[in-house]
């Protein structure tokens, strides 16, 4: 298992894809983290209004779900799916390989997007002589709760893939859910948006959604509850994709 | 007892195979078998199930009926698959963005090989100097060459081509047909699928023509050509090529 988990953790580091999405994560993180300290009202700087520029580091989730789909998406279009699976037949090692990978780059992802944005969103609020209110416990959940949002929803992301199979299919519709729909169910019916895996993301790594949003307290689940439910999802979501890569015909 | 050492001897084992896609059917019934040391072609007309066959015999499809064997075992259940079998089954399997080493690394750790074997089949592919070139900028020969370098990543005993002739120009053709001929008299056994009956003629012992998902014919080329044909269309005081039996039998006779 070692060997398969290093040959995937090769396949990430060798092209250009992986250091394109963390470049493009860093890209975003530094547009919307300055942007939003900059128009930031001084007179509202109470603590949740300060997670309005300091929750910017959820992104990382994004960018970890799209590592974790392109790995898996990748091979089915360019075909080294057929090396993959000739070197190890059994498709649910390659998966699980997939999914433990992913989730390594995905924590990574998320400890990077989340200090990038405490540093910039201090420096650019701080420069504007308004006082940081977050304390050591608040960026303690956002880097572990970011770090882990970030590796649950690579692997999450690999589930996907698998299912799915198209790239553009994936990727499209990993931005869609994320960025688009969820904000959808956790605005109109928070009662089940908060079950859905964005939310749960966002419960644990200090209340903002990756949309920047903030829902109010009861609208999304308590930190413990949430890693339980993204937990879930991330082994349902490999489950998925190892029942449905079993039984591909690879043509 | 005899039955086991008959079938260890066996290198490939096909019985009544069979894949069906929802109504059509690629392989119908098809049996062979491939002892070891021997360079076997495998011939057939485009979509009469060369791909096929050969993708349900590595594991990469799931027959509709009867089995594919390797050494006496499905492809999946083999223990170390990379240094029993060596397969190139498209030429094109690489991430064009990723190096031809790196390709092969990949492949040597989940194979558990050492990494030293990737610089080897680089070596003995010619590909040392191109190792660090994104397989983006290969040509389609050099393609064929990483290809075929990760099907001898580790030193199988087996090895099954798909149409590695696409693509070669005259001096890689000739390279490919010294290798298969030396792997085989190490008592190595390859099946190879091609469309150029011209250099199959050249390069193998015998051969296996199937169409439409059957087998038509199979043989040594020799007992093959001193056939009779089917049809009366060929001059009958010239001896019979392989071509001409080749076309005799996947020619359409539904006139």
């Amino acid at each position: 298992m070692t060997g398969l988990l290093r040959s995937e953790l090769l396949k990430l580091r060798t092209t250009r894809r992986t250091a394109g999405l963390a470049l493009g994560m860093v890209a975003l993180v530094c547009l919307v983290v300055i942007l939003h300290g900059m128009l930031f009202p001084a007179r509202l700087a109470n603590h949740d209004d300060e997670m309005k520029v300091f929750g910017w580091g959820a992104m990382g989730t994004l960018f970890a779900a799209l590592l974790g789909a392109l790995s898996i998406t990748s091979e089915l279009r360019h075909g080294t799916i057929r090396p993959t699976f000739l070197v190890t037949p059994d498709r649910r090692r390659v998966l699980a390989a997939k999914a433990l990978a992913a989730t390594m780059v995905g924590v990574a992802f998320g400890v990077v997007a989340e200090a990038l944005t405490l540093a910039l969103g201090a420096l650019v609020l701080s420069s504007r002589g308004i006082p940081i209110r977050l304390d050591g416990g608040d960026v303690i959940q956002l880097v572990l709760g970011g770090a882990l949002g970030a590796a649950a929803w690579a692997a999450l992301g690999v589930g996907i893939g698998a299912v799915l199979r198209n790239q553009v299919f994936t990727v499209a519709g990993i931005c869609a859910w994320l960025l688009f729909i969820e904000s959808l169910f956790v605005g109109d019916l928070p009662g089940a948006g908060r079950y859905l895996p964005g939310a749960a993301a966002a419960a644990i790594g200090g209340g903002s959604t990756i949309t920047g949003e903030v829902p109010a307290h009861p609208a999304l689940l308590a930190p413990a509850l949430g890693v339980v439910v993204l937990l879930l999802y991330a082994a349902g979501s490999t489950a998925a994709g190892i029942v449905s890569t079993e039984r591909l015909d690879v043509s | 007892m005899t039955e086991v050492i008959e079938a260890e001897r066996e290198v490939v084992t096909v019985r009544s195979l069979s894949k069906r896609y929802r109504d059509v059917t690629a392989v119908e019934d098809l049996s062979f078998s491939l002892s070891a040391g021997t360079v076997t072609g495998f011939l057939g007309p485009n979509g009469a199930g060369k791909t096929t066959t050969l993708r349900l015999l590595v594991g990469l499809a799931a027959p509709s009926a009867g089995e594919a064997l390797v050494f006496g075992r499905p492809y999946c259940e083999l223990e170390r698959p990379a240094c029993t079998v060596g397969a190139v089954l498209e030429s094109g399997d690489f991430d064009p963005g990723r190096s031809g080493r790196d390709h092969l690394r990949a492949l040597a750790l989940a194979a558990g090989l050492p990494s030293g074997r990737v610089e080897e089949v680089l070596d003995t592919v010619g590909l040392t100097q191109a190792a660090r070139r994104r397989v983006g900028s290969y040509s389609l020969g050099m393609r064929q060459r990483l290809s075929l370098a990760g099907a001898l990543l580790g030193e199988p005993r087996l090895l099954v081509l798909d149409e590695p002739a696409n693509g070669l120009d005259p001096e890689g053709m000739h390279w490919l047909r010294t290798s298969l001929a030396a792997f085989a008299r190490d008592g190595g056994t390859v099946l190879i699928s091609s469309h150029v009956l011209s250099e199959i003629a050249q390069t193998v012992d015998r051969v296996i023509i199937i169409n439409r998902g059957r087998i038509v014919a199979s043989g040594p080329i020799d007992q093959l050509t001193a056939q009779r044909p089917r049809r009366r269309r060929q001059r009958p005081l010239r001896r019979l090529t392989l071509e001409d039996v080749y076309l005799d039998l996947t020619t359409s006779t539904a006139l």
